[in-house]
């Protein structure tokens, strides 16, 4: 639980961000307004194409908003700054280099010395329990041991606000398990602030002091729910199951509605035979099972 | 080098130099193996051939590294800004189909009988080749690979040095590869054409003395060349990548 009196790290207000498509401009996010507090642990849920990732980008500097304000520290967010760091759903490590390269990297942009930033870089490996592969290349790693090394990436560059962009998606199950108990621990060690997107709701709730649903195309933010459970926390824990039900309810409609559309997009002229057999299956969904 | 390999050139030279003593031909169009050696070792003795050697690879290296940085510049600046790659990389498709031996008499007309008249004919072999597979480098470089290396602090100068280069070089590898083999055929056209010294001189002036040993000798040199470069340094930076990326082999 955050604790009230913490300073606000993050704050958007009233953002929207609109792209041009092929039939004119489409408005992936609507009058987003979210305030993050230092050290907190905000995820954010939605259906996919409800624009979490474009929101991420946003904080991140990587884009900017077409409307609104993204403020950092009460300044102005206007370009990617190693202060923001952020972890993607791939891995992006560098191929060229080795694992300890990698790490240094942020490092090596700020002018930081060879040995210095050597010694951090061993720092963070240990922290994330891969100091041994320290000269290996990236393709000699699993998934997990990417997403691990990335993350020692992010840490070393000492950013105030960490960015995770469904960071976890693509492992197994087993090791994305794992992951969580490890980034909760280095989360209560290093007291970074988080803002991480997932569509699993159980591993927002596992995760996050608060998490935000988002709603389907244009995103706006529809609930926040409040995760006051003990820590660490397991993704099987029983405790969990309240506040995933509220948070998966108040998601579902948005589910249905991403379904639904996106089903018209597919079908339409093309089988229309087939499309009353798939609209009855999403009714049916949509109806709680 | 494998046993059936060394078998395979062992019979190759014995063929050889059997069907040249059989007497079919006279030995100043079917020069003998042996005879071939002997020029050759006579030729590095007397330091001709090594003078030809040393003059073709001082004009190869100018003329390749030179193609190499300005290849590279350029295909960095067309792979980042279309407008480039919309006016300037078409024409460089187009030149590209041209071999570049074809610039001599332009090159004749420009520099007159001079160094740089061959110099500029080998660049216009190698820097196409270059720019147009590093410009393809950069082109299929993943977004994700920039938006890392920004939000890392990377910018400008260095965010080319760091992050677009070294993700673009396996292509600019196989441009690098093309662009000298390129650049070594042109140069030797070249050298073949007119140029004073040179092994492709050297070859002329085999065939004008009607020492076909010479000639052979010299395309030996030039065979030999081109198998160090290729085996010794291409194949061996292509390896290197393809362990690093873990590319398959």
């Amino acid at each position: 639980m955050v604790e009230r009196r913490r300073p606000v790290k993050l704050v958007l207000r009233n953002v929207s961000k609109a792209f041009a498509g092929r039939n004119g401009s489409v408005t992936a996010l609507e009058d987003v307004s979210l305030e993050v507090r230092q050290g907190e642990f905000v995820c954010l849920v939605g259906p996919s194409g409800c624009g979490k990732s474009t929101l991420l980008n946003l904080i991140a500097g990587l884009e900017r908003p077409s409307r609104g304000e993204i403020l950092m520290d009460g300044r102005p967010v206007t370009g990617p700054a190693p202060e923001r760091m952020v972890l993607f759903q791939e891995s992006a490590l560098f191929p060229w280099l080795n694992v300890v390269h990698n790490v240094e990297f942020g490092l090596k942009q700020k002018g930081v010395p060879a040995r210095v930033r050597r010694e951090i870089a061993l720092y963070y490996l240990e922290m994330v329990h891969l100091r041994k592969f320290a000269g290996a290349y990236v393709h000699e790693l699993s998934g997990g041991m990417k997403q691990r090394v990335a993350l020692a990436r992010a840490l070393a560059a000492d950013p105030d606000v960490l960015l995770m962009d469904e960071p976890f998606a693509a492992l197994d199950a087993q090791t994305r398990d794992i992951l969580h108990a490890e980034l909760q621990e280095i989360w209560a060690a290093t007291r970074k602030t988080v803002v991480f997107i997932t569509h699993n709701v159980r591993e927002a709730v596992c995760l996050g002091d608060r998490v935000v649903v988002l709603t389907y195309r244009p995103g706006r933010v529809k609930a926040h729910c409040e995760v006051a459970l003990p820590r660490p926390r397991q993704i099987e824990d029983e405790g969990l199951l309240a506040v995933v039900a509220e948070v998966t309810a108040s998601l579902r409609g948005e589910v249905m509605k991403a379904l639904n559309e996106e089903l018209n997009e597919r079908v339409e002229g093309h089988e229309p035979a087939k499309a009353g057999v798939l609209r009855r299956a999403v009714g049916a969904l949509g109806s709680g099972r | 080098m494998n046993l059936r390999r060394l078998v395979f050139f062992g019979a190759l030279l014995g063929l050889w130099e059997a069907a040249a003593r059989a007497g079919f031909w006279p030995p100043y169009i079917f020069p003998s193996f042996s005879s071939v050696s002997r020029t050759l070792l006579a030729g590095l003795w007397d330091g001709s051939i090594v003078l030809g050697v040393v003059v073709s690879l001082r004009r190869i290296l100018l003329a390749y590294s030179f193609s190499a940085v300005v290849g590279t510049i350029l295909g960095l600046a067309l792979g980042r800004i279309k407008a480039l790659e919309d006016t300037v990389g078409s024409l460089a498709l187009g030149l590209q189909t041209l071999p570049s031996i074809c610039w001599l008499p332009l090159a004749l007309l420009w520099f007159g009988l001079s160094e740089q008249a061959i110099l500029f004919v080998t660049v216009m072999g190698a820097v196409l080749s270059i720019t147009i597979a590093t410009e393809a480098g950069v082109r299929s470089l993943p977004p994700i690979y920039l938006r890392a290396g920004r939000t890392m602090g990377a910018r400008g100068l260095a965010l080319y040095r760091d992050v677009i280069l070294p993700a673009a070089f396996p292509y600019m590898v196989s441009g690098l590869k093309q662009g000298w083999s390129f650049a070594w055929r042109s140069l030797m056209a070249g050298e073949l054409l007119y140029v004073n010294l040179g092994l492709g001189q050297l070859l002329m002036m085999g065939r004008e003395l009607n020492d076909m040993g010479q000639v052979v000798a010299v395309m030996l040199v030039i065979i030999g060349i081109g198998v160090v470069v290729d085996r010794g340094i291409f194949a061996r930076i292509e390896q290197r990548i393809r362990s690093k990326w873990g590319l398959l082999a």
